[in-house]
């Protein structure tokens, strides 16, 4: 078998690959043309994640291990997990959300960024890969939130400063846009 | 005995397939222009027309001088060089009417899948043999490589900028790629014994060309009216910018989340 027909063999199989994932039907979303700025207001999950990771705080489990209590300690290693994956849904969920808004922007706007709409794509593949591998570890008993404690100061202060900047930005884009009230 | 046989019988199949996909092709047509058509996809209308002509070019040259002559085989490559360009223009303009309603996708994509089609075409220019008997052969095995590529990456910004694409300009859009991903395959597998598989060769490509117009026959049967052009609200660029920034600064976030649950695993190991 030669590479030039290797080449175009597995080119043309990838592409009719693409073709049938691309033709299936879309998945129904709840943003839209007239919600999407108000979706973009609305309480953000990762806005807490320092209390997430308070309460993940191994030193809890820790002590009622230390303290001979192993089943107690187990029922909160069950929940803690089960807390962290269903953190993660939320994430996960929050990330869709706003791309399904920067989608309905780009198909409303005149003119686009290249670089950002790479930059967003790249951002939800390297999201997708993220979340699928914290997702399976955690299912795999290898629990991540060991160092969650140390990390809790830095979070929530980029949280904060990220939070800050964004509001500002989208209270101004919101009260420039022409579009009628929603009826 | 029973290769020959084998043989003769393809050929006569192949003769009847061949029939079979000019009255398709003259019955889409008819179609196309019953339905007034003709005019919204003129590039379509005029490829079917060009793929008609060329069959019946092919067929006289056949007769004239035989099938095996080097004449007749000139006469049917050298005719298929205007009919692959109206097949990309036929292509070009799917793609128009599917993105050119969205100003800025269609700006983006415009550029994006110029690129895409001209990589592909040049990549596979690299990849075929150096004798200039081959040129156009290969040539168009390019270009239906690029035209599949093309297809699958409309159908893909599609999907993710989740804009709506006709039945009729999806299944336009369908049978040509479908056509030439499987003329690419075809090629390729059976490139180096071209000389004593031509028969063959011809029998697959009228297949696959027929199931694409089977697609597109039906396509058009279907479509009972003219189909609502609904324009997309408008903001401004300037309102594009800021939001943008802002939905990727929260991803950027969001993703840094992440990044830090995957971190503190890494720390406890």
């Amino acid at each position: 078998m030669t590479l030039s027909l290797l080449f175009f063999v597995l080119m043309a199989l990838l592409v009719v690959g693409l073709l049938l994932w691309a033709s299936r039907p879309p998945k129904p979303v709840a943003v839209s043309v007239e919600n999407f700025f108000d979706v973009l207001a609305e309480n953000r999950h990762c806005t807490r994640l320092p209390q997430i990771l308070q309460a993940l705080n191994p030193e809890d489990e820790r002590h009622l291990q230390s303290s001979g209590r192993e089943d107690m300690a187990s029922a909160l290693r069950n929940d803690r997990q089960r807390i962290v994956l269903e953190y993660l849904d939320k994430l996960q969920e929050e990330f869709e959300t706003l791309l399904e808004v920067s989608r309905i922007l780009a198909v409303m706007s005149p003119e686009l960024t290249a670089m950002q709409e790479f930059e967003r794509l790249s951002l939800s593949v390297k999201f997708g890969i993220s979340c699928s591998f914290l997702r399976w570890r955690l299912r795999l008993g290898l629990r991540p939130w060991n160092g969650f404690g140390r990390l809790s100061g830095m979070a929530s202060s980029l949280a904060r400063t990220v939070e800050q900047a964004t509001s500002l930005i989208s209270e101004r884009s919101m009260r420039e846009t022409q579009f009628p009230p929603p009826v | 005995m029973l290769v020959s046989t084998g043989m003769v019988g393809l050929l006569h199949l192949h003769d009847i397939l061949w029939l079979l996909a000019i009255l398709l092709e003259i019955a889409t047509i008819a179609l196309l222009a019953r339905k007034q058509l003709s005019r919204s996809y003129p590039f379509f209308f005029s490829y079917l027309c060009s793929v008609v002509t060329q069959s019946l070019f092919i067929a006289y040259a056949y007769y004239h001088w035989g099938f095996r002559s080097e004449m007749a085989w000139r006469v049917a490559w050298g005719s298929q060089v205007p009919v692959i360009l109206l097949r990309y223009l036929a292509v070009v303009e799917i793609i128009r009417k599917t993105l050119g309603k969205y100003t800025g996708i269609w700006a983006f994509a415009r550029g994006f899948l110029s690129g895409a089609g001209l990589l592909v075409t040049l990549i596979s220019l690299l990849f075929s043999k150096g004798q200039w008997q081959w040129v156009i052969m290969n040539a168009n095995r390019g270009m239906e490589l690029s035209i599949a590529a093309v297809i699958a990456l409309l159908l893909l910004f599609s999907r993710y900028y989740r804009l709506t694409m006709g039945r009729l300009n999806r299944s336009l859009a369908t049978g040509f790629c479908l056509y030439s991903a499987f003329y690419v395959i075809n090629y390729s597998l059976l490139e180096k014994h071209l000389g004593e598989m031509a028969n063959f060769w011809n029998f697959l490509g009228v297949l696959t060309f027929l199931a694409s117009l089977l697609l597109w026959i039906s396509a058009v049967g279907r479509r009972q009216e003219v189909e609502r052009l609904e324009l997309p609200r408008m903001i401004s660029l300037e309102v594009y910018g800021r939001v943008s920034t802002e939905l990727n600064l929260r991803l950027h976030l969001l993703n840094r989340q992440l990044g830090q649950f995957l971190s503190s695993e890494d720390h406890k190991q």
